[in-house]
């Protein structure tokens, strides 16, 4: 599913350069739950990005189902990103003055989807985080809970074969933390989507059943966990 | 994105600050409010004039004149001229009027050879007196000569078809009966001088009360069969006759012939002019004053479009987590382009139709008010004129003004890179 073949990543801001992703390789299959864990500044986030088309590697290749992303245009990239991506990010993104319904949809606008194709997907959508009571209110009006379960409604309407979670959990108490993330599993679980979670929380990263550790822009370990078993 | 959602949301967007929204479209409205108003005056001359001249028709008729050469330092140059006691001239031209007059063979010469012409009336001068109906009150009377090919339009009645005819101004006819139409065929009698005093009349049949406009408002009109005899009989001076200017009527309108004859005319010497060649040097120079008074409501405008510029540059700072998330979740440049674009558009389209329509209704009111001052001086004059193409030009020139403001932001918010917006410290 997806692949990173000696991945570097160089930052230069004011002259300075920095390499935050050292010569990463990395696969990863299609239904797997991978837990991308490290300190701070490990570079976490950066491989992400990389993996899921938001940036572009200084070095390296990220290969989708096999096809090299390098050479995809930017708006093959967007396409790409809009139909077989989902994400989900510590910060919620949500349009506080639109309602649910309007946040969780903006994938499918951007699709250009039907009128009818986008209100059954959030249907579904809306349903599978149980939110369909809360479907018009504005999503400023939620609890943080709710916030990262609209955020999760809005990574799945699509029908991602990935999701994309940097610390996803990582603004929320840590039981509607718990309650974030078995949602996430259940998804993995139940569609076969592909998760790939950058956290630095032990426990979650327990639950996936692959845990990548990273250390100053390398992978340091890559071990199964007990939950894959 | 599907066009009607990226409408959609961009005026969401706008609507999510309804007041930096409404101030940013106030200075639109101003500016367009203006733009509305000196093009609704550049309209309304332009249609007094059409109204008043279109009265006289003629599209088959060339008036020609003598070119006169004015010396260069005359008067009129601005050159301060020497004193000569012994030129005895009062006059404030600059050339001597007789050098334009010209003589029949003169004339003759000058249409010779000439293609398409049906025929050529000099301009007979003559001066009437007095014009009577019932031989007990009399006006003064001021009688003007048309050519043959050029004609004033009538109210009631129908224009000069015949000798021995005259168009009377409707102002002169109200006089005579107040019921116009009842004076179609009657009889006036014109009085004139002959060159030792003695008064002459001659009975003339009213053929129609002409059209109002410039020339019709106070001046009667005789064909030039007419005009030719009184011409004949009021000639004082000895040898042969001599015209100001004569008219040429052309068999057809066609313009190319008109052209080959003006030219012609013009290498001989000659400046030739067709009625709507006069015309259009009076709506030329109300086009000019239009357009020096637009340039006014330009200035404005361009003062208003870097409002729309400010409103979009805070809107990209504001949204840059937005625009990033729309970007990582696959929204290509062009689509956050054009809903940046799309909001200046609209601030300047709903601008634009609130200072049209305000323009349209302060002109409307203006017009009321002054009709009601003025009425009798001008009539038939609005000062405002509000034309459906004008203001939609208005309307397009203001978007087209708005999303030019609007391109510097909307690439700023297209070029953002996702990553930078969504990162969080
Ligand atoms: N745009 C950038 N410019 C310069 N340095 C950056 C930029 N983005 C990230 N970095 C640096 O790269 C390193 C890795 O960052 P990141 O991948 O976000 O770490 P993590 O997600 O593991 O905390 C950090 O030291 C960070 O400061
Ligand atoms: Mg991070």
């Amino acid at each position: 599913m997806l692949e990173a073949r000696n991945l570097s990543k160089t930052y230069s801001s004011d002259g300075v350069e920095y390499e935050a992703l050292k010569n990463v390789n990395l696969s990863v299959a299609d239904g797997d739950c991978l837990a991308i864990v490290g300190k701070s500044g490990s570079g976490k986030s950066t491989l992400m990005h990389l993996l899921a088309c938001l940036d572009s590697p200084t070095a390296g290749s990220v290969l989708v189902d096999g096809g090299d992303t390098s050479r995809l245009s930017e708006k093959a990239k967007n396409t790409l990103r809009n139909r077989k991506f989902g994400f989900v990010f510590q910060q919620f993104f949500l349009n506080g003055r639109d309602t649910v319904f309007e946040n969780i949809v903006l994938p499918m606008r951007i699709r250009g989807a039907s009128y009818a194709q986008l209100v059954a997907d959030a249907d579904e959508a809306i349903a599978a985080v149980r939110l369909s009571d809360k479907s018009f209110k504005k999503a400023k009006d939620l609890s943080g809970g709710e916030k990262q379960r609209v955020c999760i409604a809005r990574a799945l309407i699509g029908k991602p074969q990935v999701i994309f979670a940097d610390e996803p959990t990582g603004n929320l108490d840590s039981t509607t933390g718990t309650a974030v993330e078995d949602m996430l599993f259940q998804m993995n679980r139940e569609k076969g989507i592909t998760l790939v979670v950058v956290t630095h929380d032990e426990d979650l990263a327990n639950k996936c059943s692959r845990i990548i550790e990273m250390k100053d822009g390398q992978i340091i370990s890559d071990k199964a966990t007990e939950a894959a078993s | 994105m599907k066009t009607w959602d990226l409408i959609r949301t961009s005026n969401r967007n706008l609507f999510r600050n309804k007041l930096r929204t409404f101030l940013t479209v106030m200075a639109i409205f101003v500016g367009s409010f203006t733009l509305t108003m000196t093009n609704g005056l550049g309209d309304g001359m332009r249609d007094y004039v059409e109204s008043q001249v279109k009265n006289i028709e003629g599209d088959r008729a060339i008036i020609v004149r003598k070119k006169v050469e004015r010396p260069a330092g005359g008067p009129r140059a601005g050159a301060p001229q020497e004193y000569k006691e012994s030129s005895g001239d009062e006059s404030e031209l600059d050339f001597d009027p007789n050098s334009m007059l010209l003589t029949q063979s003169q004339i003759d010469s000058a249409v010779r050879g000439l293609k398409g012409v049906k025929g050529v009336t000099p301009r007979y001068n003559f001066k009437a007196e007095y014009i009577t109906m019932d031989g007990k009150k009399s006006y003064k009377a001021e009688i003007g000569m048309l050519s043959e090919g050029i004609t004033a339009k009538t109210d009631a009645g129908k224009p000069l078809s015949g000798p021995n005819q005259i168009v009377i101004p409707s102002g002169l006819a109200r006089e005579l009966d107040p019921e116009i139409v009842n004076l179609v065929g009657k009889t006036v009698t014109v009085g004139y001088k002959l060159p030792d005093g003695t008064m002459k009349t001659v009975p003339l049949e009213i053929a129609g009360v002409a059209t109002k406009g410039f020339m019709t408002n106070y001046s009667s009109f005789v064909g030039a069969e007419t005009a030719r005899k009184l011409h004949a009989e009021q000639k004082t001076a000895s040898g042969p006759d001599q015209f100001i200017a004569f008219t040429i009527e052309m068999e057809t309108s066609d313009a190319a012939a008109i052209a080959a004859v003006k030219e012609e005319l013009s290498a001989k010497g000659f400046e030739a002019d067709t009625i709507a060649d006069n015309d259009k040097r009076t709506y030329d120079a109300i086009g000019i004053f239009k357009t020096g008074m637009n340039l006014f409501a330009l200035v404005a405008l361009l003062a208003a479009s870097f409002g729309i510029i400010n409103t979009l540059v805070i809107a990209v700072l504001e949204r840059t987590k937005e625009i990033g998330l729309q970007k990582a979740l696959g929204m290509g440049r062009g689509k956050i382009f054009a809903i940046f674009s799309l909001e200046s558009v609209l601030i300047g389209f709903w601008g634009a139709v609130l200072g049209t329509l305000g323009g349209i209704a302060t002109g409307l009111i203006a017009n009321k008010v002054l009709v009601a001052a003025y009425a009798e001086s001008f009539e038939g004059f609005s000062l405002f004129a509000f034309k459906p193409l004008s203001i939609t030009l208005v309307i397009l020139l203001v978007c087209a003004i708005a999303f030019v403001a609007g391109v510097m932001p909307a690439i700023r918010a297209s070029r953002l890179n996702p990553i930078e917006s969504l990162r969080y410290e």
